[in-house]
Parts: C-alpha cells; structure tokens; sequence
C-alpha cells in the first residue's frame, strides 16, 4: 500500500532550480533513502513532504489523500532534523511529548507513551533534562524519539546521523532499521554517506541537479550505477575512471588491448570512460600472465582493507584495495608490482553523456 | 608571551581611571549640586566640602519653593509621573505592534520587505524638528494637541523602529527548524509565536523594550512642543526653575538627579539583558 | 629533514579565575628524519597543544623539543624553521590563492620562475589549479583548506606540522588525496606530524601513530602495532571501523586448558573458547577484544557459538553483520556477500590468534592472540 506518493514535484529559487520534476512513492515499513552529495535539494524534499514549504508544481498524496496543500500540522508526519532542532526551552521530556501535547492527549497517557518510546531508544534517565544539558547522541534520539511518539504515517529523518560521532554512528547505522521497522511508517531518510544509504535503504533514490538520477536497491546502484557520476558517488575508495576507446572486441588500456566481450559492439567508435572498483584490482609482487607493470608509490591501510596508490608507465593513477594482511608485504611502497584485473569487471561509461553503456546480451 | 607585564597594567589602569573621571565627573558634580543651597554652588573658587542640605529635594517632593521672591508652585512630582505614564504606555504600544511585525519581517520575505523595514528605521535617522511644525498643525486639526494619547502616539517614532530592529535580529537568530518542528508536531502558527518565537526572543524583546523605555523618557522636544505644562515629562519640566527671581541650580541639579535615578537603575539592573540584546547575530548554541 | 625528539613535555594551562588544566601530562616522543606521525586522539585529549608547542605558538611548561639535535622550545615560531597548516586556515585575505601558496618561498629568494613551477606541481596534487588566481575570500571552506595544506608542504621545510589537514575534504577525494599526499612526503622525506581525530586518517598516512587520551600518551607505534597489539582498552577500542568488540569475561583452567567465558550483559556465559593452558594468565575477570573482521562467519566445523543475526548489510564490497550471542551483540565484517536475513543462524568462530585480553580493572592489555589451535 502506497503510504507516500511524490508526483512531479518541482521547487525554484532565485539562485535556480533545486528539484525538478521529482516523482517517488514509499509503501508503509519501506525505507526510501534519498542520496545525494551536499546542496540543498534533498532537505528542499523533505520541507515539502513535511508541509513547511510549497512546491512550485507537483503534488503530495499521503495515503492516497493530497495533502500538497494541507498545513504541516494537519499532516500527520513526523521529522526528524540534522541539527536537532529540540525546543531549547523545554525539558527533553517535553520535547518528547510535543506532537501529543498538541493532539491534546490525556496526562497519563502521554506519560506513558512518551515514557515508553524513551525506553525503546534509551533516553528515559535524561528526561528530565535541558537539550542543552545532553549529549549530542542522546540529542539526536530525542529527537527521533519526538518524530516517532504519535506514531506517524510518514517519517522523514534529515541526515539524523551527521552530527554525531564516529563510533555512535557506526551502532545507530546497526540499530536505525530495526527500530524503524517496528513502526511500520512509510520512511525517507536522507544522507550523504553511501555506506549508511546502503545499510538503510530498501530502495535508493539518487539525487542530482535537483533529479532522481537513479532509483533502484542498494546493490543494483553500486553495481550497475546508471552514470559516471553515481559511480563515483558509491565506493570507497572511489572508483577508477580511465579514458579509453573502444576498438572490436577490446577496448585500449594502460597502452594495452583488453578483451571484452562482444556485446559491447554497439558502442564501437564512441569516446568511452572505463570504470575499475578498487577492490577489483589484483596486485602482486611477481608477474603474472597478462599483468601489468606498475608503480606502487604509496601504500594507505584503512580499517580492515589497504589502499594501494598506483601509478601506470604513462602517469595514469590507480587506487587498489587488498586485504590487511598481504598489504603488509609491500611495505611502504616505491617498488614495482604487477596489475590485473577481470575485464568482466569492467564499468564502461560515455564519455561525452557520462551514463552507462550496458553490455547488450543477445 | 601571554602575560602582561605589571608595568602594562598600571597604565592600563591609569588610562580607564582617566575615562571613567571624565564621563562620570559631570554627574558627579550635579549630584553634589543637589544637596547645596544656591550661595554654595555659586561660590568661587567651588569647594568639595560643604554642608550639605536637603531643601532641595523637600521643595521637589512638597511641591513648595521657598524663595527669596516668595513661594513658588512646583509640578515636578506630576512631571516624573507624566515621565513614567508616557514612557510605560508608548513600550507597551510598540511591544504590541513591533513585536509581530519584527516576526514578520524575520520569517516572511516579502517583495519591497527591506523596504519598509529600512523606512521605518530612517525615522530614528530624521532629526525631530523636520517634523514637527506640520505635526503641530495636524495635531491641532485632530484635537490631540496636549493629549497622552497624542504623545503616546508619537513617541512611537522613537520606539517601533527600536523594537522593530533589535526584535527582528533575535528571530532571525532563532533556527527557523525549531519553529518547522514544532508545526510539524502540530501547531498551528499562532500557537508557535506564542510558545516559541517569543520566548526563544525574550531577551531581545526585553533589550529593545529597556531602550525604547530610556529613549522615550529622555525625549525633549515632543512634549514641549506638543503639551501643555500638566502633560510635560521631567525634560521639560526641569524648565520651570529658570524663574524671574534667578535659576534655581540647587533644584535643577536635584530634578536632574531625580529623573536620572530611574532609568540608571533600570540599565544597571537590566544589563545583561542590554549587552545581551544589543550583540546581534549572536552564535546559536 | 630532520628528526625531532619531545622529552618530557607537560602543557598546564592556567586560566584567571579557574582550576589549572593540565594538558599535557610528561609526553615524550621521538619523530625519525623522514617519519610521518599521527598525533590521534578525542576531542581535548592534548594533541593540539602538543602541535602547537613545537611550532612555538604555547610556551612548553615543562620538558624540552629539539629538533635535529638543536634545542627550539625557547625559540619564537619564526625561528624554529618548522612549517604549518593551521586548521583555521589563515591564508592571507589580501593575496591570491597563488601567492599565498608560494609566500614563503620568496623569502627564500628563490628563481621566480622556479617558484612557479613548483606552486602549479604543487596545486595539480591537490587538485586547486582552478582557483590560483582566486582570492581566499571567495574559496569554499574545502579549498581554502588545500590551499593552507599547499602552503606548508611547498616549503619541505625540515619539521612540517599540519592540523587536521583534511577534515573539510569531500568523500570522494579523500582517497586520492590522501595517497597523492604520503607519495608527496615520502618522495621528498619530509618529517611530519599531523593531529588528527579520525582515526581512518592516522592509519592511512602514518608511519606511525602517537594515541592520546587526557594528555597522556597511552600507545606510539605503527598502525600494524595499534592494531594487533593495542596497549590498554582505550587504544583497542578508538581505532578500527567497526570498533573492537569488547566483551566481560571469565577464566577457569580445566584439566591441563584454560577456558575463557564470554559473559552476556548479566553474566551470564554467552559462548567458551578453549585455550592452551597458562596463555591467558591468572586473572579471573579480564575483558575479551576481537576485532569484528577476524570473526569467521559461517565456518561449520569447530564454530564456538551460534549467533542470530540482527542486521546484514552489504555495502558493496563488504559485508558488515550484526548477531546476537547468549545476550551480547558483536559485529563481523567479511568481504563476500553473506546469504542471511534478520532472525538466521550463523554459524561464528573467534579464532585464538586474533583474541585479546584486557584487565577488567585498569584496562592494561594482558595477551594479544592466544597460541596457536592444533
């Protein structure tokens, strides 16, 4: 069932245009997650769904009821912002309880839902604090727990993970799904870390020039990202892009013909950009059959994988990613080493039009 | 590197005891005025020690001059509550219209917006007497001539633009996500003004409403060219003791003490709220 | 270059009218000619003014800095030949990007044609070519902030000291970046120590990593060594994303072994490994790490528990799950796409040579890894 439905929303500023033509539907339990690198297009959205901002055209329907011109408090939504913004001069507990306070909810009943949702998210021995007397993991849960109290039909959580340090983020990102599950509320959540939209989202919107650029799962996005730019956007490190051309059955690189199948053959004579995970690179120390000669400059452990920066006989870079232990035996670099990697694995691009050509299976 | 040395601290305290004698000498000497009798005042050369007497302020709060020419009535007690009555009632009028108009200016941006907002804040730029000789003919058209009601309406010339400014800077300090979010939760705008804007406000609101009150009491040129002498505020009262029998210097420095009293004590007491209000743009926390 | 030796430097702060802060408390560190270290650490934990003493801008309360031999710790800055990129900027408003970049060079009166060429090999490696002629005003926070980094790496002065360096850095070039920036030290072996609280950053770019924690310097050594042999709790969990799982314990030697308990939240055993007699030392109650990659998800045979997994996520070229065992919640991460959805069975296996044992009470790391399983 269809809890939200966006139909061609388009919102324009003096300094331009900053969503155009939007149109997305999330059903009740799905998370929608709407990505997209730093500007103001995604809290634009979230603004509209919520009722605080008008779209220029388009409309809002919220289970199966337009609402695009209804007023925030009639919409039975619940937000949850990126830098909080809790009632400074409420207690945390009244912060909680605001969306009841408002329904006019009995005394009693209020304390107990508001004292129940504080449980669920571990803040019930601050409530009777001021914001600013807490923490700013124990900030962010107040004012998730503030969307969540009247249980919602729609919640729309704004990058709720940004301000908040490292560690806590990692055990939210863990804990985030679960806990929206329960509530069964059609949820968009918004963020610019990829890693987060992939652990959250039942489906991923990516948001670009104030378009849907791609919507699909998590794993088609990184897969098969539909351009150069959405490529670059999800992984890390990021990917490789390479210029090269294709030529039959082979496209050029690092001054070599690779082979690559031939349902390619519709691209034949076009400018192309080829695109290489890290983690698809294979490094070695010894050669190997059809390996490439490079050199390895510097060698960058990250968490659980090491980041190899390779440069090519013709100044090309090359980013790598091998695992913890065999980094070690190429110690801090500057040494010569051999590249190979599985043409399958290859991403080929447009160069001109940036968007990606998909192999054409006959 | 970070210590001043001792010698940096003496002359840094000399320099600030040289300031502070010259701004607060003059007051200093008027309110040793007030406790003299004209013969010490004008006695030369002027001395610091003197007997000091009280028939200033008995002749201010009584209502009687004893002089040598006779006895004089003296309105200065109904002046100070003209002082008072004026000034309370032109804040209030301003806090009530200024306050939702400096919402509205802050939240709603509007076309010709900076306009009419920067309209408003040039009549503080105007000098008064531009103004007043047609106001004095309208006045008298409109039978407002030495009425409060007509002065009170005046002095909003003083105080909206204050209010209007120093409020506005304050919501406009307020993130404007508090007030979607309390929406959202479900309240309607009026709602939000009343539970968010203005207490998220109050010290703006109280800065502007202290300097408007200040400002207002210390308005010469209104009442005397609009009132008559039973509507006249402190400023213009302190006229009356120019007499044909000499100036009274004694009184006029105790009158002048008198009306100072009020609005000092309100700046001191409220000045952290004065700081506070006047440091526009301050971070959010 | 050079090397650059702290002994026993301690900060106190005294602010009027306070408690003096002890920032600082007896740190000594000795920086090899050429290294690159991390000064890594929290919020206030000391690292900062650490930086901010050899550069010269706090006075040292007590200790000394030397550097090359040459004692600079009652020197001014500008005579202490060190350069910096200061995490406020301070690019100077009234000069282009350019000729901040190449200021300090033309005191050195080198070849104007010269400086040239070095400020463009330098902007291309930081990707602002496009801004040189821009006025620092005008750049975004991202660029202003390659452009301090610029700065103080064209000088390959003998000590380079950068604040937090890349914090403002779009995610998609920190990669890059950071590689073309080791390759940049490490061709023109230049000494340097940069503060940084992120500890993906210290582990990337160090030789090695100096872990600060309320002034005090609680490991120094490589970024192998802080992983696999973290000397205390605060060490073992502060690096690695995900964090270390940590979890109570209990030992009890049993007939020639040792078996160590894993305790759920009420004490309650959640899941045993069996030891080599003797490895794991006496103390009953100790504190069991294990890093989530070196878990073994789904290995059937000698498994140690069974975990229920929580959450799966895949984010592309990792897969990290969440299970539930007897009451604890650990986390492991395997670079294949694990076939599991919330409520499952997994097999899990904590391998002897990838667990540590912490003292409960002060936190001192007692054994890293456990001998070898036959």
């Amino acid at each position: 069932m269809t809890s939200l439905e966006l139909r061609n929303v388009s919102k324009g500023f003096k300094s331009g245009k900053v969503l155009e033509d939007v149109s997305l539907s999330v059903n009740a339990g799905e998370i929608v997650v709407v990505f997209g690198p730093s500007g103001t297009g995604k809290t634009v959205l979230l603004r509209i769904v919520a009722g605080v901002q008008d779209p220029d055209t388009g409309s809002v329907a919220i289970d199966g009821e337009d609402v695009t011109d209804a007023s925030p408090e009639a919409r039975n939504v619940g937000m949850a912002f990126q830098n909080f913004a809790l009632f400074p001069h409420f207690s945390t507990f009244d912060n909680i309880a605001s969306p009841l306070a408002a329904r006019e909810t009995p005394a009693a009943k209020l304390k107990d839902q508001v004292g129940a949702i504080a449980r669920m998210l571990k803040i019930d021995h601050v409530l009777g604090h001021a914001p600013r007397e807490l923490s700013n993991g124990q900030k962010q849960r107040t004012a998730l727990a503030r969307a969540l109290v009247a249980q919602p039909k729609v919640l729309l959580l704004d990058d709720p993970l940004r301000n908040v340090d490292a560690k806590l983020r990692y055990e939210m990102r863990l804990e985030l799904p679960r806990l929206l599950r329960t509530f069964n509320a059609a949820v968009i959540y918004v963020t610019q870390d990829y890693k987060e939209a992939m652990a959250l989202g039942d489906h991923i919107a990516v948001l670009r020039n104030g378009r849907i650029e791609q919507w699909a799962a998590p794993t088609t996005v990184y897969r098969e990202p539909v351009s150069v730019e959405v490529a670059r956007l999800f992984g890390d490190p990021t990917i490789n892009l390479l210029p090269c051309k294709l030529e039959g059955d082979h496209v050029t690189l690092f001054g070599r013909l690779v082979p690559i199948s031939g349902a390619y053959a519709h691209a034949a004579g076009r400018d192309l950009i080829a695109g290489l995970r890290p983690e698809h690179v294979v490094v070695t120390e010894a050669e190997a059959p059809g390996a490439i000669a490079f050199e390895l400059d510097a060698v960058m452990p990250v968490n659980v994988r090491s980041v190899l920066y390779l440069r090519g006989a013709g100044g090309e870079e090359l980013l790598a990613t091998v695992g913890e232990s065999e980094a070690a035996k190429f110690g801090r670099g500057h040494r010569k080493v051999w590249v190979r990697f599985d043409p399958r694995d290859l991403l080929l691009f447009d160069a001109t039009s940036g968007q990606r050509i998909a192999p054409q299976v006959h | 590197m970070n210590q001043t040395s001792t010698l940096e601290k003496t002359i840094r305290g000399v320099l600030i005891a040289l300031v502070l004698v010259f701004f607060l000498f003059p007051i200093f000497w008027i309110l040793l005025m007030s406790f003299q009798n004209n013969d010490q005042i004008l006695r030369i050369p002027p001395s610091l020690l003197f007997e000091p007497t009280l028939q200033n302020y008995t002749a201010l709060l009584t209502g009687t001059l004893k002089t040598t020419a006779g006895n004089l009535d003296i309105a200065f007690m109904r002046n100070l509550g003209n002082s008072l009555l004026l000034s309370a009632c032109s804040v209030a009028l301003s806090l009530l219209l200024g306050v939702p108009a400096a919402y509205a200016f802050a939240r709603y941006k509007f076309r010709l917006g900076e306009n009419i907002a920067f309209t408003l804040l040039s009549f503080r730029f105007a000098p008064p007497l531009l103004v007043l000789l047609p106001l004095s003919l309208f006045f008298k058209q409109l039978h407002l001539t030495d009425t409060y009601v007509g002065l009170i309406w005046v002095y909003q010339l003083i105080c909206l633009p204050l209010i209007l400014w120093i409020v506005r800077g304050y919501f406009e300090d307020i993130s404007p996500d508090i007030e979607h979010a309390y929406r959202i939760s479900g309240n309607g705008w009026w709602r939000t003004f009343r539970k968010i804007a203005i207490p998220l406000a109050r010290p703006g609101i109280a800065a502007a409403g202290l300097l408007a009150f200040i400002f207002a009491w210390n308005n010469f040129i209104f009442a005397l060219i609009l009132a008559s002498a039973s509507k006249q505020p402190v400023t213009v009262g302190a006229l009356a003791f120019v007499t044909a029998s000499g100036i009274q210097y004694g009184q006029i420095a105790a009158a002048i003490v008198l009306s100072v009293t009020p609005t000092l004590l309100l700046a001191l007491y409220a000045q952290r709220y004065l700081v506070e209000g006047l440091s526009l743009g301050a971070v959010k926390g | 270059m050079a090397q650059l030796l702290l002994d026993s430097v301690s900060k106190t702060y005294r602010p009027r009218g306070k408690e003096p802060v002890q920032a600082v408390k007896r740190v000594s560190l000795d920086v090899k000619d050429g290294e690159i270290v991390a000064l890594l650490g929290s919020s206030g934990c000391g690292k900062t003014s650490m930086l901010r003493m050899i550069a010269g801008f706090e006075d040292v309360t007590e200790g000394a800095i030397r550097i090359g031999g040459r004692e600079i710790h009652l020197l001014p800055p500008a005579q202490r030949d060190v350069a910096m990129a200061f995490e406020g900027y301070s690019l100077y408003p009234p000069l282009k990007v350019r000729e901040n970049i190449g200021f300090a060079l033309l005191r050195e009166r080198g070849a104007s044609a010269d400086i040239e060429k070095r400020v463009t090999h330098i902007a291309d490696l930081l990707e602002i070519t496009d801004i040189l002629d821009r006025y620092p005003t005008v750049i975004s926070a991202g660029q202003q902030q390659r452009t301090s980094l610029a700065r103080a790496l064209i000088r390959r002065a003998p000590v380079s000291l950068l604040d937090e360096p890349m914090s403002q850095l779009e995610p998609q070039l920190r990669a890059i970046l950071r590689a073309r920036l080791k390759d940049y030290l490490i061709e023109h072996k230049m000494t340097t120590v940069f503060v940084t609280h992120d500890q993906t950053e210290a582990i990337a770019l160090a030789d090695r990593i100096a872990v600060m924690e309320k002034g005090e310097l609680q490991q120094f050594g490589t970024p192998a060594e802080i992983k696999q042999s973290p000397s205390n709790l605060f060490v073992a969990s502060f690096i690695g994303e995900p964090p270390m799982n940590i979890f109570d314990a209990a030992i009890a030697s049993e007939a020639g072994a040792t078996a160590i308990s894993g305790l759920g939240p009420n004490g309650q055993p959640a899941f045993r490994i069996q030891a080599p007699a003797a490895e794991a030392g006496n103390a009953a109650r100790v504190r069991l790490g294990i890093r989530p990659h070196l878990i073994e998800i789904g290995a059937n045979e000698s498994a140690d528990a069974t975990g229920k997994v929580i959450t799966n996520h895949w984010l592309g070229d990792q897969s990290h799950i969440c299970f539930e065992i007897g009451g604890c919640s650990v986390v492991g991460v395997t670079d294949k796409p694990i076939e599991a959805q919330a409520g499952d069975a997994l097999p899990v296996r904590f391998p002897l040579g990838a667990v540590h044992l912490f003292d409960a009470e002060s936190g001192r790391a007692l054994a890293h890894g456990l001998g070898r399983r036959s």
